[in-house]
């Protein structure tokens, strides 16, 4: 089987794959300005499907967590594609650079997700965020999109700057640039630059008390743009943060444990609480992912006892859920600006039954109600903070999950049992064959892990064992 | 002769009619007839299951078992035994009772209306066939999903609040037990079997007593709110208020009886040391809600707020005496449950017709009924008398059970208990006097039962009389499974009163 795929690198396909996308829309653009309007997304899509073909053919001498982030990088992008196509195009922001910076945002998301050295990991998050930066920027006569690059890129330069130091005092403490090595290696100053790194690796993830970008950066950006942010950079930077806490050394977490518990349960309550209280839709929705980062935050902690393989389902699950419902605010919404005040979706259940369905189909994920992924996923988290001992953070985890249903619920109720008003038109610009197919790719994808988790889960243990 | 997987399709099948459902939706008059029908193949194959399990009574319980997630040991576990077949059947005749009651409420999304019933029946046959535990809480969560949109699109009044206010309440416990669940998981993952969610290993796990008190606690509280128990029953009035008539027959008749169902299946084996010592204070609420229910139901103007109230009474009852340590009184808290989701199916079917006809359900516009709709009236006062225990109907038989069974454990429970049904009566008679007798407080004339809601009242009434008169085969085919839990719970009482099962 890896006899095809053995040329000098098979372990950089995916990484070369989306490089070259990246130079290939761009190329693509200059050298056929008169290309047809599908040429550069589906040659976008080509390019992204590479490392998930990889994913699934790769040998087994592949690192774990490179294939499972291959794999889910992969279904993310062609998603976020398949949504931004059509809605980009209607909006008149639609070109190379769109395509490009998405291809090697994930690039930079996959360096981030299988680093094994500080220097990578830094690389990855950077390259990351800063193709983000402009995307969330990529509409340009979009005063509020510039409003949230700003809002993200400034604190982010922050954040930034809090990691180098964290690193730089971890090189210091330790001598070595690789994360398990240093982290071993223990002392109080490799500690100091350990909790200054996850300042940084906090941010990226929105966990409290450092997540109060992330509403008005998601409220700004185009609505697909903020499902490639909040599904894909959440899920490689969790994968970081999962392999700080399995590296760390044991005096090291006594450390960071308390304050990781702490970080986890305020981000459950501010997250769920705060989102109880949004008029908006995409507010709601940021605050939802920052609670849903608070439960990853719980299964971190619990790495030594199946909180990885917890965390890496959940992730999956997070990410079709966030991709979902982004996605279908943005397939919902008119070509002025983002279908966004709660208010506005009344009735429209009756009005789009299936985007509207996908949308509902995703917040009862977000929810954690059965037959969903989320179901699952919300089972396997709370499972592995409980065979930790972390008792106190699961019922209390479990207590603001309810919060989570009551805000998740009252949208569905929008949807579904209010009237529509006659002051928001239900006229959303189309969406496009490929949105549709998407946001149904996904609902599948959650009923799918929701009903039949075994086989993923079967996965995610073969990867998690194979590296450890 | 079981070729096919029976239980499966018990649960499936409504799910799948529902989703064929929005072919119909261009015509009200097609989404009945195929609602109707989906319903009653559901009842035919609840009958054909007593039947297969009649002819040969040593398949019972059937098993339908199949690995799901192998690797945390959960499994598609499905049993059937003799407890579980008589809510299984409840579920189906109370199925098709709501595709008979609901015309008014289905005119504006009729398709959407049907199917959502259908998904309830779907879930509820889970609740009683699960004996995964994970299997178990999934159903029991999903069973909330139906319900919550069949009072949020269809009910009455604020319903959007309502509907939220049940979904709430309900997932707290919900997923309380959830965690339980959970941890349970994990206490018989260290144990001799590995992971596993299976009821029967489980019950044979040692837990520390501290913990089983904890997890039981958990448990509890989910299935109290759902029973309801007093003091967390404040969703049900307004939930049975605003619902719409199925709504309110599928909570009454289903939802409440998956909470005394699971404290039964789960709660009692799973934790026989914590449920014998925590059974006085749920004792105690239980009676205290029976009389709570009684007092407040007096006060009520509105027909459907007073049987909701009626139903917290029932249940709390119920309550005692399943945790009371009789074997009879327990057998009798199952014969109540069958028998109250009969009574209180007819008479929230009832109310529901006379807010069709009537426009309003308050006392201030009845009276007189039974001189005006004679068939009317001789349905509802067989329904009343049924809910106050008449010997010879339904209700009789369970009250009378339990008030022996709680007699011969404590006299004083036992008094209260007697106490209590006699403070029902008050409501009851009551209810019959406002609506029935007396003169009519409006001029509005009140037509009498069309055939079919002849045929749907027919039913209910001819099933009270069935479990009246003839309660052996209820009796018998619950007696087994309950002298299982009973020895598992109170070891010493089953042996001396097995004799008295029936």
């Amino acid at each position: 089987m890896p006899a095809q795929l053995t040329g000098l690198f098979p372990d950089l396909i995916p990484h070369m794959a989306l490089a070259a996308g990246g130079l290939a829309t761009l190329g693509a653009a200059i050298f056929r300005r008169g290309a047809p309007k599908g040429l550069l997304p589906i040659l976008a899509a080509l390019f992204a499907l590479v490392p998930g073909i990889w994913a699934f053919q790769s040998g087994p001498d592949a690192s774990g967590m490179t294939r499972f982030y291959a794999g889910l990088l992969s279904a993310i992008t062609l998603g976020t594609i398949g949504l931004l196509a059509r809605y980009a195009d209607e909006r008149k922001f639609s070109g190379d650079a769109l395509y490009g910076l998405t291809l090697w945002s994930a690039l930079g998301m996959l360096l981030l997700a299988e680093a094994t050295d500080w220097l990578m990991l830094l690389l990855g998050l950077e390259l990351a965020s800063l193709c983000l930066y402009a995307l969330v920027a990529a509409r340009l006569n979009d005063r509020l999109g510039a409003e949230a690059a700003l809002k993200y890129f400034l604190p982010g330069a922050v954040a930034l700057a809090t990691l180098t130091f964290g690193i730089s005092l971890i090189y210091a403490g330790s001598g070595t640039l690789d994360i398990a090595d240093s982290l071993a290696a223990g002392g109080p100053i490799v500690t100091a630059g350990l909790a200054l790194a996850l300042v940084g690796i906090g941010f990226k993830l929105s966990l409290a008390p450092i997540h109060l970008w992330t509403p008005d950066t998601y409220q700004g950006a185009p609505a697909p743009v903020a499902a490639f942010l909040s599904t894909g950079s959440k899920a490689a930077t969790a994968a970081a943060l999962l392999h700080l806490c399995a590296d760390a050394s044991p005096d090291a977490m006594g450390v960071l444990s308390p304050a990781l518990v702490a970080i986890s349960g305020l981000s459950m309550a501010v997250g769920n609480i705060g989102a109880l209280r949004q008029k908006s839709v995409k507010r709601l929705l940021a605050y939802s992912s920052i609670a849903q980062m608070g439960y990853i935050a719980m299964a971190a902690l619990a790495v030594e006892s199946g909180g990885g393989e917890a965390a890496l389902f959940y992730l999956a699950a997070y990410a079709l859920m966030d991709l979902g419902a982004f996605g279908a605010v943005g397939a919902l919404s008119g070509d002025a600006a983002d279908r966004d005040a709660i208010t506005s979706y009344q009735g429209l259940g009756y009005d789009h039954p299936w985007l509207a369905g996908a949308l509902a189909f995703c917040l009862l994920s977000l929810a954690g109600l059965p037959p969903t992924a989320g179901f699952i996923g919300k089972f396997l988290v709370f499972g592995a903070a409980l065979r930790a001992g972390y008792t106190g953070l699961a019922v209390f985890g479990i207590l603001m999950a309810v919060i989570g249903i009551f805000y998740a619920l009252r949208l569905v109720a929008t949807l579904y049992m209010r009237e529509s008003v006659e002051a928001y038109p239900a006229v959303p610009a189309p969406a496009g064959p490929a949105a549709g197919l998407t946001l149904w790719a996904v609902a599948a994808g959650l009923l799918w892990l929701g009903v039949w988790p075994g086989p993923l889960m079967a996965a995610i243990a073969k990867l998690v064992g194979g590296q450890g | 002769m079981r070729d096919l997987p029976w239980l499966t399709l018990l649960i499936f099948w409504p799910l799948a009619a529902a989703v064929a459902m929005p072919l119909f939706r261009r015509s009200r008059e097609a989404c009945r007839s195929y609602a109707l029908a989906a319903a009653l193949i559901e009842a035919a194959m609840a009958l054909l299951v007593i039947l297969l399990f009649a002819v040969g009574r040593s398949s019972l319980p059937a098993t339908e078992d199949v690995a799901w997630i192998p690797a945390l040991g959960i499994r598609y576990t499905l049993t059937c035994d003799g407890l579980s077949l008589v809510f299984v059947a409840l579920t189906a005749f109370i199925g098709v009772c709501c595709m008979l009651a609901s015309r008014h409420d289905d005119m504006k999304r009729p398709a959407l209306y049907y199917a959502l019933i259908l998904c309830s029946l779907a879930t509820v046959q889970g609740v009683f066939l699960a004996t995964d535990l994970f299997l178990f809480a999934l159903f029991w969560e999903a069973q909330l999903i139906p319900v919550f949109f069949l009072i949020g699109i269809f009910g009455h009044g604020d319903r959007m609040r309502v509907a939220i206010k049940f979904f709430l309440f309900s997932a707290v416990g919900g997923l309380l037990m959830f965690l339980a669940v959970i941890a349970l998981g994990i206490y018989a993952a260290d144990g001799p079997t590995g992971p596993t969610f299976a009821l029967y290993d489980l019950t044979r796990l040692h837990l520390p007593l501290a913990t089983a008190r904890w997890l039981f606690a958990a448990f509890v509280l989910s299935f109290a709110i759902k029973i309801p128990l007093v003091p967390v029953h404040m969703w049900l009035p307004d939930a049975h208020t605003e619902a719409p008539t199925a709504g309110s027959l599928i909570l009454a008749g289903l939802l409440l009886k998956t909470g005394g169902y699971a404290l039964i299946r789960f709660a009692l084996p799973l934790f026989p040391e914590a449920a014998v010592a925590y059974a006085p204070v749920l004792t105690v609420l239980g009676l205290i809600g029976l009389f709570y229910a009684s007092w407040v139901a007096l006060a009520q103007e509105d027909v459907k707020r007073l049987v909701a109230y009626s139903s917290i009474g029932h249940m709390g009852l119920a309550v005692a005496a399943i945790v009371s340590g009789s074997r009879l009184a327990l057998g009798g808290a199952v014969v109540m449950m069958v028998s109250h989701g009969l009574t209180s199916g007819g008479l929230f079917a009832q109310a529901g017709m006379i807010g069709e006809r009537m426009g309003s359900r308050r006392f201030a516009v009845l009276g007189g009924i039974w001189n005006k709709a004679p068939r009317f009236g001789a349905a509802f006062l067989v329904c009343v008398l049924a809910s106050a225990a008449l010997p010879g109907l339904s209700g009789f038989v369970g009250e009378a059970m339990i008030v022996f069974g709680l007699f011969r454990v404590d006299v004083v429970t036992g008094a209260f208990a007697v106490l209590g049904m006699a403070a029902t009566l008050i409501y009851l008679l009551r209810l019959a006097r406002d609506t029935l007798f007396g003169p009519p407080r409006s001029d509005a004339p009140f037509a009498d039962l069309s055939p079919r809601e002849t045929a749907l009242m027919a039913a209910l009434v001819l099933a009270m009389l069935w479990i009246g008169l003839f309660p052996g085969p209820v009796l018998s085919i619950i007696s087994a499974p309950l002298d299982i839990i009973a020895g598992q719970v109170w070891p010493a009482v089953a042996t001396v009163t097995t004799g008295l099962g029936l």
